[in-house]
């Protein structure tokens, strides 16, 4: 999400981009909404209506967090360059930095979210009335009696109930194991939509809207969300389900077609194994490619290969010692080196798990720090998960990290 | 409730399960009692290791010549539960050059099969195996299944009229006179007491069989020894791997399944219940490992885990537990210490599990002055579909030609939905655990990452279980999975933990629950003000109009 959004903004700015990514990033594992800040305190339950209004009270209580670098001003901008990086025929972010939609997750939970796509963002409970969850027999990943009881047992003011279909015969290899990816390209065919409806029947006239499990078309989502609203006449909705994600899908190829249309240059599949930094420069990357290790050098280099999970923090343990590093540059990296002390006992414990927020030390500039906090490299800006103290857990600021530490870097390229 | 019998069995591990079905056989009356599910104590915690005997030829004969019997007698018995991996004892660079000769000999006179391999036709078999390997001796280990064994032993025993009450724990021996007339069980689900008058009681507790000897005044003396085991998530070798050289630590890496296992540590705990694993006790595993097979350290430790062995000792002096003997040990506590109707059988080794229950029987039959000859030598156990010790090419095979139906559930190790839903109707209790051990639903490399949140949602729907009930289960899940990879989350390992939070935390928000949804208690939810309240009511935007 960083590299990709600092990137188009760079390339749509005349700058000369080279994206290089070992893989296609967190994208098919997220939501495909926008979490700028859905819990303050961060361990509470009750969502964030407004994230600016909480801003200060989530900073005041997490000296560490990124946005303490960034400010308000990069979260507005970051949001605002998102939606237009992503204003496309198919799909349509809604909402603002102002007010989360809340928005139903596949168990039925309670998720806080700034922007979403239309057709998630359609399932907002604020909005209330009766909703129906259907599900399908051939999806594994998406229980909408579960979905339905969790949702009725939280006193929102809402009422939903659940319907589980059989879908019209799929043309995939395997119709019972059909991923969320397969199922999203049948949903595109007019017949198989026509089909469900039939399926449907007539359980959801009683309904104000109709969520169904985030499956409904790629390319042509928005087609097929029209399609079926007119069909069943009732306003629809999506929720997103295990990965991989449709939502993810759809948003990493839009953003892809914005970075190509700005005359970006993508390499996916190589990774940048290092970097030689110089006199508070970097001089050269080399990267991996069935050729061997080849050079590249640029004016500015942007490092955004994520946290722990994205692979841009490696972890390694000898017994109690544990080293967390950055593995391209080496940069110095904010972390406990007693490994007892990166867990919190409970999986789901309520202050995060302290190695989710492990990465590189940065300035206000974003720039790399040693321990005396001086820059080490000039031209090397620290983008999203990889900086220090971006726990997404806590307080959901994931995608808000991301975008206002692209926004910040983009104006201090571009100027 | 009340219930009567001739016997109780106490303990539903392999011990306990070998004792009712061979009780049950012999046409006794008998009622088995455990706290948890079958198999859930040491019998569930161990490596899977068949032993051949080999490992304790030199320091305990005794051992080595029951294990090779019963090895031998448990491949007839139960074959669908028992995967013949064959075993190897290597001499590596570390190792006493003189010991495998000392070895061979003790195999020899101790009646295990042994054969001497040459390191080149080791390396054809094992190429991971370090290529500075001196010397290797194939032996007959093998791996078993314990669950399945477990599961088998009790439907064979209840085809006899055995019964089996499991999550019933035992709170008391009812004692009159210096003589056990009967137990008193509560139900860990329901709280529900059940009284059972009995003429006899045989305690199978294993490590736990001191705590229960003392409900009927005796004293026993059982240590907990406690034994950490790794799950690499790759099956680097196809054959039991065992250290030529005295019993020592991280000396053996055994092939369960799609895994391997390395193990173990063997330090001795106060309490079997409560025990932690230790740093020292990983790295140390990991390092020996890497003597066997050099790349072990790039594989990626799935889980960790500890059993207590129960070492029994009449004595009570001695420390190093490696000397306390793994032969078995048979107690009539009517001739000890003058309590009738009470006997209890610990120590020795899952392999010898039938032979102490043979034994166990034997007493049971000269107190009761009765001749009942023992059969579970030579009978097969019931295996109910007739299935052989599947792999999990197997089951790939099954599902792609059609044979397996249904919606695949577990990708990992390929758990389809009706075998789901078959083991949901047999359990109750924290199901998603009991799908574990049926089915290794959640065992793979992913964690249980995308399969605990299916089976959640199968569970709800299949047993119409509350959302809070499913939550909870799901929510237990996930907590005790999460306890036995801590103390291995590195590298890669670390890497599948944060994807596994993005799917429960960041996905599913199942955090964010309320308290009385989920049952995780929030600490400051009473005192966090929030701002603004959303206010829901029916926005008119939603209508649709043509």
């Amino acid at each position: 999400m960083s590299g990709l959004t600092t990137a188009c903004q760079l390339a749509q700015a005349r700058q000369k981009v080279l994206l290089i990514a070992h893989g296609i990033g967190a994208l098919l594992l997220a939501s495909g909404c926008i979490d700028v800040l859905g819990f303050q305190p961060a361990d509470s339950r009750k969502p964030v209506k407004n994230p600016l209004n909480s801003l200060d009270s989530f900073l005041k209580e997490r000296p560490d967090h990124p946005y303490h670098y960034v400010g308000r001003k990069h979260i507005e901008a970051g949001l605002e360059a998102f939606q237009r990086l992503t204003n496309h025929d198919s799909l349509d972010y809604q909402g603002s930095v102002e007010r989360n939609w809340l928005l139903p997750s596949a168990i039925g939970a309670l998720r806080p979210t700034c922007l979403a796509p239309a057709s998630l963002a359609n399932g907002d409970l604020s909005r209330g009335g009766r909703m129906l969850i259907v599900g399908f027999k051939e999806l594994r990943d998406f229980y909408p009696a579960l979905i339905s009881q969790n949702l009725n047992a939280q006193d929102l003011g809402i009422q939903t109930d659940a319907l589980t279909i059989t879908l019209p015969p799929i043309p995939v290899a395997d119709d019972m194991n059909v991923t969320p990816i397969e199922l999203a390209h049948v949903f595109e065919r007019p017949n198989f939509r026509a089909n469900v409806v039939k399926a449907i029947g007539r359980h959801h006239k009683n309904y104000d809207r109709i969520g169904f499990p985030a499956v409904l078309g790629i390319q042509h989502h928005a087609e097929v969300i029209a399609d079926l609203e007119k069909q069943l006449g009732k306003r629809i909705f999506e929720i997103s389900t295990l990965p991989p994600s449709v939502p993810g899908r759809r948003l990493f190829d839009v953003l892809r077609q914005t970075f190509g249309q700005a005359e970006g240059r993508l390499i996916i599949g190589s990774k940048v194994v290092d970097g030689v930094i110089e006199k508070g420069q970097v001089r050269q990357i080399h990267f991996e490619t069935a050729n061997g290790l080849k050079p590249v050098t640029g004016k500015n280099y942007v490092l955004a290969t994520g946290g722990i999970y994205g692979g841009g923090i490696q972890s390694d343990s000898d017994g109690a010692v544990g080293r967390v590093w950055e593995p391209i540059f080496d940069l110095p990296v904010e972390a406990d080196q007693n490994r007892h002390n990166w867990f919190a006992t409970g999986f789901l414990d309520s202050k995060g798990q302290p190695f989710a927020g492990y990465g590189v030390k940065v300035n206000d500039k974003l720039n790399p720090v040693n321990d005396s906090g001086n820059a080490l490299a000039e031209n090397l800006y620290i983008a999203g998960a990889t900086i220090a103290g971006a726990d997404w857990t806590r307080g959901r600021t994931g995608d808000g990290v991301a975008l206002a530490t692209a926004s910040a870097i983009v104006e201090q390229i571009v100027g | 409730m009340r219930k009567s019998t001739e016997i109780v069995v106490i303990g539903g591990g392999a011990t306990g399960c070998g004792v009712i079905y061979d009780l049950a056989q012999r046409g006794f009356r008998c009622l088995q009692l455990e706290r948890g599910g079958l198999s859930m104590g040491t019998s569930g915690r161990f490596h899977g290791l068949l032993h051949s005997g080999g490992r304790y030829v030199t320091n305990d004969p005794q051992a080595a010549v029951e294990c090779i019997e019963e090895n031998m007698i448990l491949r007839k018995t139960m074959p669908h539960a028992i995967e013949d991996t064959g075993g190897l004892f290597v001499t590596t660079p570390w190792d006493p050059l003189d010991f495998a000769d000392l070895f061979y000999k003790g195999c020899l006179n101790c009646g295990v099969p042994v054969e001497e391999l040459g390191i080149a036709e080791m390396l054809q078999r094992e190429p991971l195996l370090n290529p500075k390997i001196s010397r290797s001796f194939y032996v007959p280990d093998a791996t078993v299944d314990t669950w399945e064994a477990c599961r088998a032993l009790v439907a064979t025993a209840r085809e006899y009229g055995a019964e089996t009450l499991t999550f019933h724990e035992v709170t008391d021996l009812l004692v009159d006179n210096n003589q056990v007339t009967g137990v008193v069980a509560k139900n860990r689900i329901t709280g529900e007491e059940t009284s059972i008058d009995c003429d006899m009681v045989i305690n199978a507790t294993g490590a736990w069989g001191g705590q229960l000897a003392k409900m009927a005044g005796c004293e026993v003396t059982v240590y907990a020894g406690k034994g950490t085991m790794i799950a690499m998530n790759y099956r680097m070798v196809n054959t039991v791997i065992n250290r030529c050289l005295p019993p020592d630590d991280g000396d053996i890496i055994v092939p369960v399944r799609t895994v391997a296992v390395i193990g173990t540590t063997s330090v001795r705990v106060a309490d079997p219940d409560d025990y932690a694993i230790e740093d020292w006790e990983i790295k140390l595993m990991m390092d020996e490992g890497e003597k066997l097979v050099p790349s072990f350290k790039k594989f990626r430790p799935l889980r960790v885990w500890a059993g207590v062995r129960p070492l029994y000792q009449e004595k009570s002096e001695g420390t190093d537990l490696r000397d306390v003997t793994r032969a078995y040990t048979l107690l009539d506590h009517a001739t000890r210490d003058g309590v009738e109707g009470f006997i209890t059988i610990t120590g020795g080794k899952w392999v010898t599990h039938r032979q102490m229950a043979e034994k166990t029987v034997d007493l049971v039959c000269r107190k009761l002055d009765t001749e009942r000859l023992c059969q579970t030598a030579t009978t097969a156990l019931k295996n109910p579909d007739g299935q052989k010790y599947y792999t999990l090419g197997e089951r790939l095979h099954h599902l792609e030609s059609g044979e397996l139906k249904g919606q695949l559930i577990c990708e990992c190790e390929l758990v389809t939905r009706p075998q789901i839903e078959t083991v949901m109707a047999q359990h109750e209790g924290n199901i998603i655990n009991d799908l574990r051990r049926d089915l290794r639903l959640g065992m793979g490399p992913c964690q249980g990452g995308f399969c605990t949140y299916r089976a959640a949602g199968i569970l709800h729907e299949q047993k119409n279980l509350s959302a809070y009930e499913t939550n909870k289960a799901l929510v237990d899940f996930l907590q005790e999975r999460w306890k036995g990879i801590t103390s291995i989350m590195w590298g890669p390992q670390l890497r599948q933990a944060l994807l596994d939070e993005g799917i429960f935390l960041g996905l599913l928000g199942l955090d964010k629950l309320p308290a009385e949804l989920s049952g995780v208690e929030s600490p400051r939810l009473g005192e966090v003000e929030t701002e603004g309240i959303y206010e829901i009511g029916v926005d008119p935007s939603l209508e649709i109009h043509d």
